[in-house]
């Protein structure tokens, strides 16, 4: 077991490596630089452009740009913020807390939908009940996600007057009704994605369980068809459920792009399209980095969590 | 009597899908304008018998736009999806057959590939690329082949194993003969499925991009800039986000309920 | 079967009670403005509070930091930590024998930094020497690195030499100055405590910034306006920089003011009870730039005259912009003391556009509706910034008014950033987009043969002698009167060579709540806060 996760652990080492240099490559070759944001004020001339170029190091060469980002990355030095000079790193902790509470919100909305649809649906498969949720839920998909997310703004927000349109609290922090309200449309809008999914997921992993050998012995026992379905078919079926929530709470980092910039959410999908719009290149590296690192570590992660949890699976 | 009752929805979508499809495809037979035609005097106007859809800020038809955008946003979720499938049996193919370094180094690239978050990687590559439409099918399309990929190679690893490719081999059967004779036959189920779910994930991914201002430039309509330009006027002039806004929905729905369908039935 | 109906009831039953729940629960109609708290919304985070340092408008910084001077809603230069405005004829500017001047600011008494420090001479001193150290990286040293030296013969006087004659030296010091006892001996780039917290002499204090949500101001106890200002107690930015979300926040009553509504947002915002929209003609204009050296035909003036026949800046004004922003003919702005409007116009004529081009040898030869000249069609590709829905229609329509006179034009949409390094080397033919233009009316950045990159911002690629000398004339006259006639002179110069399509002035549109006293706005950079001390909900 130690061995299969060291393993896995260090192979993870090149493959960030190589994520590095694709993603390195691809803000540079992006046209525009940190300086060009300077040029809306007519106050700055070119001489002043000139001037920070070679200051803040980007008149190097852009190898030589890479290996000082990349020795500094390994040694925990991420470097500053070419918008407002703090360290990168104290830019997105900052900003985790925020992204961190929108995916679990987000999580828990998806899975508590996904659950019902896929578990009713592998059971009455065919019935009406499975094809109105599978319907539902590939119109979860099949939205964009701005237009959804706009829309409940004005009925909830601006028509209703329910809900607050956008933001992450009231101000003073606000109690936690404040912070539900706030968070329950952006949860949806996140959600709405990955509740398709999981639960087409369950549905039919929750279909395979319902014929395996074990529960049809249960049956044959007299157990109980509701005990026979929650106990045993569903704890069957959760486990690969867990491990693709995991996968998918990672990748829920990129569906925050666009949520997070709807909702005035002030999570690291802000941060983000902040930071490409000013092409803040540090800060590009390491949120890129960091997520493609959250997902390589999730997947490994889930893997582990796979293995202990299912004994039956070798951990070669 | 079962199996029919099974796919009445796929069919049912099939048959909305094409109708969609062909509507789309006729556009300039089914209207009688054009769908940059400007006219400045008749702006916002709200639907009506002379204009269905209604006019948008430019007093431009809105079912016009809506039909030529979706052509647009069709052949790019086909031709996108193609993309991905190309590249990712090819990769998926060489990959499974001749394993090796080469392999190892083909995964490894698509797991790196799959850790970068999509829509974020996207953006910035299209700030370097001019937004034309062909452009967007390229980049759309080279943004989703690690799945196909990762399918058809483990398809190719599981039948390579099968005793009707030993024969194959034994009687010396070229490689090649061996790979489009035997192996791709065998994983072009999987990657059918993979690459129908790809047209509607294109369809999004170009309106999510036009969202940030980097998809299809006016004054070629699609529908993820429609809506895109309907975002200021949703409360004002609801039925200019509206209509674009059902049909990529009704796209992408239907796309999917067929996809699954020819997935389940791939399980069997 | 009954099993499962009885788990979705009980699912849509919960569904709905926590929904209800939160509704009820949450307090969104959220107070009003008021006396205690005002709450701006506003389109993007301050990346730093140091005015010096920043890139983006000093809205928040201007409530904060006080410079000598600022500008007031009809663009005078108003004294504010200066006793007054240093003149000719007050005696505060002096011209040298040798080519130089001086500028005598006489500091305001009794006025102290928020810690209690007096303000004096000695922080304008250090400031100039801060930003013309090459340690210290500001956005910009414009004008700084023209002052040779600073003496302070007493701790309310500076005299500031510059080395030649520098016309724009009133708002020389608008974004106010460095507090010497705190940042004297520092690495000012990396002084993060000053600039996420700037100590200044202003009406409001940073009380907490959260990053990515806003900032909040609070007033200061003794301000030295006086202790009745500022009225409102508290002020609070807040960052949503969604335009769509941030107006649904003013409807919603989440936010009381937001600056710079778009225009076709202000049906909207006019329907909101409780605010109104302040409209200010602004210091700004949209325009098209004709890039000469990228697109030759553009050097051709009859070309460039019948592009602007060729288009309907009235109707685009009516329709487009909902009659919110008048047509300009030319670069300096109505509210602006140069400005005349006394110069060649060019009314919409597609019949005299025809003519023009015709004239220049353009002639649609072989039908297709679009002229050529040996061969080579008259088309050329407009650039512009993405992510603004009325410059998309704007561009959509010259396009269609150009292809009436066999002019064809393709529009490209580019990122903020992406066309900023376009413009900035040129690498574009025409362009269509705004400056923020400074108050003072000094254009020769723009417009002189010697301001063609990477020397200046001339992306027009106009050399005209004439022209060139005219503006640099003004720049170095600080004789008001004179200065005003040659401005007028080559105002009246740049609409006969048209370099560049004027079309319409960029005027703000403020929301701000039907009850607020005093509010003025401002047609310039210096931003709506100028007067924010005087700022008081009834």
């Amino acid at each position: 077991m130690f061995r299969f996760v060291v393993r896995r652990v260090v192979q993870a080492v090149p493959l960030l490596v190589l994520i590095s240099v694709l993603v390195f490559a691809l803000i540079h070759a992006a046209p525009g630089g940190p300086l060009e944001m300077y040029l809306a004020n007519p106050n700055v001339r070119p001489e002043d452009i000139e001037r920070l170029r070679v200051a803040l190091g980007l008149d190097r060469p852009i190898t030589e740009q890479y290996l000082a980002w990349l020795k500094g990355f390994i040694v925990g030095e991420w470097g500053y913020s070419f918008t407002d000079g703090r360290p990168v790193l104290e830019r997105l902790l900052e900003r985790l807390p925020a992204t961190l509470e929108l995916i679990a919100s987000a999580v828990l909305v998806a899975a508590l939908a996904a659950l019902p649809l896929g578990v009713f649906g592998a059971l009455k498969k065919g019935g009406w009940l499975d094809h109105t949720t599978t319907v539902v839920s590939f119109a979860g998909i099949s939205l964009p996600v701005f237009w959804v997310g706009l829309l409940l703004q004005l009925v909830f927000a601006v028509a209703l007057g329910w809900l607050p349109s956008s933001g992450r609290a009231s101000f003073g922090d606000g109690d936690l009704t404040d912070r539900l309200s706030h968070v329950i449309m952006p949860a949806i809008v996140l959600a709405a994605v990955h509740a398709a999914a999981w639960s087409r997921f369950l549905r039919s992993s929750m279909g395979t369980a319902v014929q395996q050998r074990f529960i049809l012995a249960a049956r044959a026992r007299g157990i109980h068809e509701r005990r026979v379905v929650w106990r045993h078919a569903l704890q069957n079926a959760l486990l690969p459920f867990v491990t693709v929530l995991m996968m998918d709470a990672a990748i829920m980092v990129t569906g925050a792009v666009i949520t997070e910039s709807v909702f005035a959410w002030p999570g690291l999908g802000s941060l983000f399209t902040e930071a490409l719009a000013r092409r803040d290149y540090t800060v590009l590296m390491a949120f890129l980095m960091m997520t493609s690192a959250a997902v390589v570590f999730l997947n490994l992660a889930a893997d582990v969590l796979y293995h202990i949890l299912d004994p039956r699976v070798s951990v070669r | 009597m079962k199996r029919s009752q099974d796919r009445r929805a796929a069919w049912t979508a099939g048959a909305v899908l094409l109708l969609l499809a062909v509507t789309a495809a006729a556009a300039p037979l089914l209207t009688p304008y054009v769908p940059d035609g400007i006219d400045l005097a008749n702006r916002r106007a709200a639907p009506s018998f002379a204009h269905l859809f209604g006019t948008d800020e430019l007093g431009r038809d809105v079912l016009t736009r809506t039909l030529f955008g979706a052509r647009i946003s069709l052949v790019i979720g086909l031709l996108a999806a193609a993309v991905t499938a190309v590249v990712g049996v090819t990769i998926g193919a060489v990959s499974g057959y001749v394993r090796g370094w080469i392999d190892n180094a083909l995964m490894r690239l698509t797991d790196a590939m799959l850790s970068v978050p999509r829509l974020p990687l996207l953006m910035i590559a299209a700030a370097i690329f001019e937004p034309s439409v062909p452009a967007l099918i390229i980049l759309i399309g080279l943004a989703g082949w690690m799945e196909t990929a990762r399918i058809v190679r483990a398809e190719f690893l599981s039948l390579k194993e099968q005793t009707y490719v030993d024969a194959a081999r034994a009687v010396g059967m070229q490689p090649v003969r061996i790979v489009v004779r035997h192996l791709l036959p065998g994983a072009a189920p999987a990657a059918v499925v993979a690459a129908t779910l790809a047209v509607g994930r294109a369809i999004m991914l170009e309106s999510a991009m036009s969202f940030f201002g980097v998809g299809i430039q006016p004054p070629q309509p699609s529908l993820g800039n429609m809506l895109y330009q309907a975002q200021t006027s949703m409360s004002t002039e609801p039925w200019l986000a509206f209509f674009p806004g059902m049909f990529i929905f009704l796209t992408v729905l239907t796309v999917y309920v067929v996809g699954a369908d020819l997935g389940a039935r791939e399980l069997r | 079967m009954t099993e499962v109906r009885r788990c979705v009831w009980f699912l849509a039953t919960a569904l709905i009670a926590a929904a209800g729940w939160v509704a009820c629960g949450s307090d969104v109609g959220a107070a009003g403005p008021s006396n205690d708290l005002l709450i701006v919304g506003y389109d993007r985070e301050p990346d730093l509070l140091n005015r010096f340092s920043t890139h983006i408008l000093e809205d928040i910084h201007s409530c904060v930091i006080e410079g000598l001077t600022t500008t007031d809603e009809n663009m005078n230069v108003i004294p504010v930590l200066a006793t007054e405005v240093p003149t000719l004829t007050n005696g505060g500017v002096r011209l040298r024998a040798d080519g130089g001047m001086d500028v005598i600011w006489k500091l305001r008494p009794n006025v102290a930094w928020h810690d209690g420090t007096p303000f004096t001479a000695a922080d304008v001193k250090f400031t100039v020497e801060a930003l013309n150290d090459p340690n210290y990286n500001p956005e910009s040293t414009d004008g700084f690195d023209r002052i040779e030296s600073v003496d302070t013969p007493d701790s309310l006087t500076a005299i500031v030499h510059y080395r030649e004659i520098y016309a724009p030296y009133a708002i020389q010091f608008f974004r106010g100055t460095f507090p010497k006892h705190v940042l004297e001996g520092r690495d000012i780039d990396r002084a993060i405590d000053y600039n996420r917290n700037p100590l200044g002499t202003g009406p409001y204090r940073v009380a907490e910034w959260k990053t990515g949500e806003y900032i909040l101001l609070e007033r200061v106890p003794n301000y030295w306006r006086g202790t009745e200002y500022p009225k409102i107690r508290r002020l609070m930015f807040k960052f949503v920089a969604n335009t769509n979300t941030r107006i649904n926040q003013l409807r919603s009553g989440e936010v009381h003011v937001v600056a710079l509504v778009p225009w076709d947002k202000a049906r909207e915002v006019r329907e909101t009870e409780g605010i109104t929209l302040h409209r200010l003609v602004g210091n700004s204009y949209e325009h098209v730039t004709l890039n000469q050296r990228e697109f030759a035909p553009f050097r051709d003036v009859r070309v460039r005259q019948a592009l602007v026949h060729a288009i309907d800046r009235e109707l685009i004004v009516n329709t487009i912009l909902d009659g919110l922003a008048p047509v300009i003919h030319g670069p300096i702005q109505p509210p602006s003391w140069a400005f005349t409007d006394e110069v060649r116009h060019y009314p919409y004529d597609p019949g005299r556009a025809s003519e023009l081009l015709d004239a220049a040898g353009w002639r649609d030869a072989d039908g297709d509706g679009i002229r050529e000249r040996d061969g080579r069609p008259l088309s050329f590709t407009l650039i512009t910034q993405a992510g603004y829905a009325i410059r998309e229609n704007v561009a959509q329509t010259l396009q269609r008014q150009f292809r009436d006179v066999g002019v064809a034009m393709q529009i490209r949409m580019i990122d903020g950033t992406a066309i900023s390094s376009l413009w900035f080397e040129g690498k574009f033919q025409a362009m269509l987009h705004w400056w923020h233009m400074p108050s003072d009316p000094e254009i020769t950045l723009f417009f002189a043969k010697d301001r063609i990159p990477p020397a200046g911002r001339n992306i027009n690629y106009i050399e005209n002698d004439s022209l060139t000398a005219l503006l640099y004339a003004s720049d170095r006259t600080v004789d008001v009167d004179e200065r005003r006639s040659l401005l007028w002179e080559a105002q009246r110069l740049l609409a006969e060579l048209v370099p560049e399509i004027p079309l319409y002035n960029v005027t703000r549109l403020d929301a701000v709540p039907v009850n607020l006293l005093n509010f003025r706005g401002n047609p310039t950079n210096t931003g709506i806060f100028w007067n924010v001390h005087e700022w008081e909900i009834r």
